[in-house]
C-alpha cells in the first residue's frame, strides 16, 4: 500500500517537475525577449561602447519610450557627453505590419522620441540627426511577432 | 517650429545644393519613348458592310454618324491632359483614308441565308453538341440545354389561355430563354437608370421580324454610352434567342411584344 | 410634367385603345454574367510588305502577335472571353473584308475582331474592325500607322477601342505602370524605379539601385514621376522627367519629405513633411515654388491624395489614436474623418471617376484592399491577404493595382513582393507579371486617346 502511494507520489512529482520545467523554458524564451510586445532581448543589439546598447524598442504603433529604453538612452547620453567629438544619427524603424508611408512617419516619430530624450540628458541637438527607414530595413526577416518586435526600434549610429 | 524651420533651412539649402551638383544617380540611358500612334478612321462604307435590309442600312448610317461624333468628342483633350500636346513629340500624322475595299454589293438572298443558318445552328446544338462546341464554354451549353428541357415541360403544361397577356408559365418560359441569351455587359454602372425597352414584331414560329428600341433617341445622346451598350446587348440577346419560345397558340395576342431589359438587379448583386 | 404625361396617356388611350391593352410587356431582369464571348481573328499580314521589313522587326507573324496582345488584354479584363482560335472557321484575310457571321455565330462568338497589317516605307500600318456577330454589322473600324517598334502599343490601342465600344467606358490598356523593382535579401533590399507596359512588357529601369527609392507616382501627362529617394541618406521627394532623365529635389524642406503625389492638374505636388516627430501635409507649386502647409496637428498626417476635380484631399491620420482616413478641402479646411469601420485604414486614393476612395485596411492581422464612397459609406473589401497595400487606380476607375508580400522565416525565405490587380467586382484578381519582385505600383493615364 505504502509502496503504491510512494510510487504515485513519485510519479506526480516527476510529472509536475516536467510541467514546471516546460513552463520555465517557455517563460525563459518569451519572458526574457518580450514584455507586452516590446522586445527586451539582446539578439540584435550592438554596443556603442562597453555597456552602452545602441538601440531601443517600441510597442506596436507606439513611439513611447519604455523604462528600459530610457535606461538605455541615459547610458547613451552619458557616453555622448564623455565623447563630445562624436555625432550620431538616430535611425527610426517600423515593423512590416503597416503601410509603407505611415511607417515612414512612425519611424521618424520613434527616432525623434529617442533624440528628445538624449537632449534632455544634455546632448546638444546639433550632434544628433534623425532618419526614418520605415519598414525598409528590418534586422530580422521573419514574419512573426518576435521578429516584428526586433524591428520596431530606434538605433543610435555613430556618424563620424 | 517656424524659427527652426528658417534656421535650419540655410544649412539644408547647402546640402540640397550640394546634392543637386552630385545628383546623377539616375540611369543614364535615355528612356526611349515611342512616338504616339496616329489614328485614322476607316470610313464605314456600304461596301464594307454585310448585306442588309434598307432598315439595317439606316441603322448603320446612324452608327456612322455616331462614330463621327465619338471622334469629335475625343478630340479635345481631357482637363488633366492639357499639357500633353507640347510634351510628347507627335510623328507625322498623315490622315490617309483607307481605300474603299473592293467588294460586291450585297445580294438580297444573304439575309435569308443568315436566318436559316441560325435555325440550323440550333439543330447543331441539339444533336451534335460535342464537335465544335466542345472547344467553347461547356457549362454554358449545358445551361442552355437544361433551359430548353424545362421550357418543354412548362409548355406542355400550358393549360388555360388568358385572353390578355401571357400566362405565368408562358411568361416564365420566355424569360428563362432570354435570361440564357443575355450577356449583361459587366462594365455597366449599377447606380444609373438603365432600362431598355424593345418592341418586337414576331412571326407565329417566334422569329423576330422587327425590333424597335423605344427611347431610341437616347442611344445617340452624348454621355449615354452605357445605355447604348446595354441596348446593343439586349438586341444581341434577342438575336441569339431566335426563334423565341412563344406560346403555340394565340398569335394575335403576342405578335407584338415588348421586352424591358433591366440589368440593375444583376449588377448590384 | 405630370400633366404632360397625363395628356399623352389620354391621347394614347384615345387613338390606340386596343393596342395599349394588347401589348404584352415582359420584364427581363436577369441574364448571364459570363464574360462576353469574342473572337479575335489573327490580323493577317500583307505578305509582300511584311517580308521587306522583316529584318527590322524580327517577328515572323506580327499580325497574330498583335491579336495575341488584344486577346490577352481582353481576357485579363474579366469582361470578355476570347474564344479558342482552333475553332475559327474563316481565314483571317477573308474575315477582315467580309466575315461570314454564321460561321462566327456557330462558335458562339458575339463579337469579332479582324484586322490587317502592312509595312510600307518603314511604317507599320494596322487596321482593325470590330463586328457585332449577332446583328451582323460593323461596330468600329480604325487604322493606325506608326514605327514598327510600336507594334505592342497598337495592340493595346485596339483593345482600348474595342473595350470602349462594347462596355461604354474608356479602356485602360494603352497605359504604363511605374513601380519599384526589388531584389536581394529582405534586410538589404535593393530597389530601383522601373516602368513597364500595363501588361508587363517593355520593362525599363530608371535608377541604378544605389539608393533606396520608394512610392513613384506619375503626373497626369505621364512624363514626370515624383518619388521618394534616400540619395545621400536624405529621404526627400524628387521629381524625375522620364524622357530626359533630369531630376530635382522638390522644395527645400529641412527634413524628410515623403508620400508625394501630383495634383490632378499636374501643377502641384502634395506630400508629407516630417519634422520633430510630427508629419504634416504640404503642397508645393512646381511653377512658383510656393509651399503651403495644409494640416496642423501633432499627429501623423500622410498619404495625401487629391480628388480628380482638385477640390478635396483624402489623407491618412492617426489623430484619433489610430490610422484612419480623413478628407479635407484643398485649402486644408473642413477636416472630416470618413473611416469608422473596425481596424486601421491607410493609403486613401481617390478614384479617377471621383466617386470612390480606395484604401488599405489592417484588421485582426489581415490586410485588405477596399473601396468606400467619398463620405465613407458603402465600404467594400475587395481582397484579403497576409500583406498587401498601396492601391492605384486604372485610368477608367475600374481596376486597382497594388502590391502583395508573402510571409518569410527569419532567414527571409519565402519572401516575395508582387504586383496584383483586382477589379471593382472583387472577382477578377490577377498577378501582374514583372521581371523582378515589385512594389509601389502607380498606373499612368491613357497614353493616347
Amino acid at each position: 500500500m505504502n509502496l503504491v502511494k510512494i510510487l504515485k507520489n513519485a510519479f506526480l512529482v516527476v510529472l509536475f517537475s516536467f510541467v514546471l520545467s516546460a513552463c520555465a523554458t517557455k517563460t525563459k524564451q518569451m519572458g526574457s525577449q518580450l514584455q507586452g510586445d516590446v522586445y527586451t532581448g539582446t539578439d540584435t543589439v550592438e554596443y556603442l561602447a562597453k555597456g552602452v546598447p545602441d538601440r531601443v524598442f517600441f510597442a506596436t504603433n507606439e513611439s513611447i519610450l519604455t523604462t528600459r529604453s530610457r535606461d538605455t538612452l541615459r547610458k547613451q547620453a552619458a557616453w555622448l557627453r564623455k565623447n563630445p567629438s562624436i555625432n550620431v544619427v538616430l535611425e527610426g524603424h517600423a515593423d512590416e505590419r503597416g503601410t509603407r508611408e505611415y511607417n515612414l512617419a512612425l519611424g521618424e516619430r520613434r527616432a525623434n522620441a529617442a533624440k528628445d530624450y538624449l537632449m534632455t540628458y544634455g546632448v546638444s541637438s546639433n550632434r544628433i540627426s534623425v532618419i526614418s527607414y520605415g519598414k525598409e530595413r528590418p534586422v530580422d526577416s521573419g514574419s512573426n511577432p518576435l521578429s516584428w518586435s526586433k524591428n520596431r526600434r530606434a538605433v543610435t549610429v555613430k556618424a563620424n | 517650429m517656424y524659427k527652426n524651420l528658417i534656421l535650419s533651412s540655410g544649412f539644408h539649402l547647402f546640402i540640397i545644393f550640394f546634392a543637386m551638383i552630385t545628383l546623377p544617380f539616375v540611369a543614364k540611358k535615355p528612356l526611349d519613348i515611342p512616338p504616339i500612334v496616329s489614328i485614322e478612321l476607316i470610313q464605314i462604307t456600304d461596301e464594307t458592310n454585310i448585306p442588309y435590309a434598307p432598315k439595317a442600312k439606316k441603322i448603320i448610317e446612324k452608327v456612322k454618324k455616331e462614330q463621327e461624333k465619338l471622334v469629335s468628342e475625343q478630340a479635345p483633350p481631357k482637363k488633366i491632359k492639357k499639357e500633353k500636346p507640347d510634351s510628347i513629340p507627335l510623328p507625322d500624322e498623315k490622315v490617309e483614308k483607307i481605300k474603299k475595299i473592293e467588294e460586291k454589293k450585297q445580294n438580297p438572298e444573304k439575309e435569308d441565308n443568315r436566318v436559316k443558318q441560325v435555325s440550323e445552328f440550333e439543330k447543331d446544338e441539339m444533336f451534335d453538341p460535342n464537335q465544335i462546341a466542345a472547344l467553347i464554354d461547356k457549362s454554358k451549353e449545358e445551361m442552355a440545354l437544361t433551359n430548353e428541357k424545362s421550357l418543354e415541360v412548362s409548355q406542355s403544361q400550358d393549360p388555360t389561355m388568358n385572353s390578355k397577356g401571357l400566362t405565368l408559365t408562358e411568361e416564365d418560359a420566355l424569360k428563362a430563354q432570354i435570361f440564357g441569351c443575355w450577356s449583361i455587359p459587366l462594365g455597366l454602372p449599377y447606380n444609373e437608370n438603365l432600362l431598355v425597352r424593345i418592341k418586337l414584331k414576331l412571326k407565329p414560329d417566334g422569329t423576330v421580324t422587327k425590333t424597335e428600341i423605344l427611347d431610341h433617341a437616347r442611344m445617340n445622346k452624348p454621355g449615354q454610352g452605357f445605355y447604348k451598350v446595354l441596348a446593343e446587348s439586349a438586341l444581341r440577346a434577342i438575336q441569339l434567342c431566335q426563334p423565341l419560345r412563344v406560346p403555340s397558340t394565340g398569335y394575335e395576342r403576342w405578335k407584338d411584344l415588348q421586352l424591358n431589359f433591366d440589368a440593375r438587379e444583376m449588377l448590384e448583386g | 410634367m405630370i400633366r404632360k404625361i397625363q395628356i399623352t396617356i389620354l391621347l394614347i388611350l384615345f387613338f390606340f385603345p386596343n393596342k395599349v391593352h394588347s401589348l404584352i410587356e415582359v420584364d427581363i431582369t436577369r441574364g448571364n454574367l459570363n464574360p462576353l464571348p469574342i473572337a479575335v481573328s489573327p490580323l493577317f499580314s500583307d505578305e509582300k510588305t511584311i517580308n521587306n521589313g522583316k529584318t527590322e522587326l524580327e517577328i515572323s507573324d506580327i499580325g497574330s502577335e498583335i491579336s495575341k496582345i488584344v486577346e490577352n488584354n481582353l481576357r485579363r479584363s474579366g469582361l470578355f472571353n476570347p474564344l479558342d482560335k482552333k475553332a475559327f472557321l474563316q481565314k483571317p484575310d477573308i474575315a477582315h473584308f467580309k466575315p461570314r457571321f454564321e460561321d462566327w455565330g456557330l462558335i458562339k462568338a458575339q463579337a469579332l475582331i479582324t484586322g490587317k497589317v502592312s509595312l510600307k516605307e518603314d511604317k507599320l500600318k494596322v487596321e482593325f474592325r470590330l463586328w457585332d456577330v449577332l446583328a451582323g454589322r460593323e461596330m468600329v473600324a480604325l487604322a493606325f500607322t506608326t514605327v514598327p517598334n510600336n507594334w505592342r502599343r497598337v495592340g493595346h490601342i485596339i483593345t482600348d477601342k474595342v473595350y470602349e465600344r462594347l462596355t461604354g467606358e474608356k479602356g485602360y490598356f494603352d497605359t504604363r505602370i511605374i513601380y519599384v523593382s526589388e531584389k536581394g535579401p529582405k534586410t538589404r533590399r535593393i530597389k530601383r524605379l522601373a516602368i513597364m507596359d500595363q501588361d508587363g512588357f517593355n520593362t525599363k529601369y530608371l535608377t541604378l539601385g544605389n539608393e533606396l527609392v520608394l512610392t513613384p507616382r506619375f503626373n497626369p501627362t505621364n512624363q514626370m514621376v515624383t518619388y521618394l529617394s534616400y540619395f545621400k541618406n536624405l529621404p526627400r521627394v524628387y521629381l524625375l522627367d522620364i524622357e530626359t532623365g533630369l531630376q530635382e529635389v522638390v522644395g527645400d524642406f529641412p527634413g524628410m519629405t515623403f508620400a508625394p503625389r501630383f495634383s490632378p492638374d499636374g501643377k502641384k505636388i502634395i506630400m508629407s513633411f516630417a519634422k520633430d516627430g510630427n508629419s504634416e501635409i504640404y503642397t508645393m507649386d512646381l511653377e512658383n515654388r510656393i509651399v503651403e502647409k495644409l494640416t496642423n496637428h501633432p499627429s501623423i498626417d500622410t498619404s495625401p491624395s487629391f480628388s480628380p476635380n482638385g477640390k478635396y484631399i483624402a489623407f491618412n491620420s492617426d489623430r484619433s489614436g489610430y490610422q484612419q482616413i480623413y478628407t479635407m478641402k484643398s485649402n486644408g479646411k473642413s477636416v472630416k474623418r470618413i473611416s469608422f469601420g473596425k481596424g486601421l485604414y491607410g493609403t486613401p486614393v481617390w478614384s479617377p471617376r471621383g466617386d470612390l476612395i480606395a484604401f488599405t485596411k489592417l484588421h485582426k492581422g489581415k490586410f485588405y484592399i477596399g473601396v468606400m464612397r467619398t463620405d465613407g459609406t458603402g465600404e467594400r473589401l475587395l481582397t484579403e491577404n497576409y500583406y498587401q497595400e498601396a492601391p492605384s487606380w486604372s485610368p477608367n476607375g475600374r481596376v486597382l493595382i497594388f502590391y502583395r508580400e508573402t510571409k518569410s522565416d527569419s532567414e527571409g525565405k519565402g519572401f516575395s513582393a508582387k504586383l496584383w490587380s483586382i477589379d471593382l467586382t472583387g472577382y477578377n484578381e490577377r498577378l501582374v507579371e514583372t521581371e523582378t519582385d515589385a512594389s509601389d505600383p502607380s498606373w499612368s493615364s491613357l497614353l493616347s486617346n
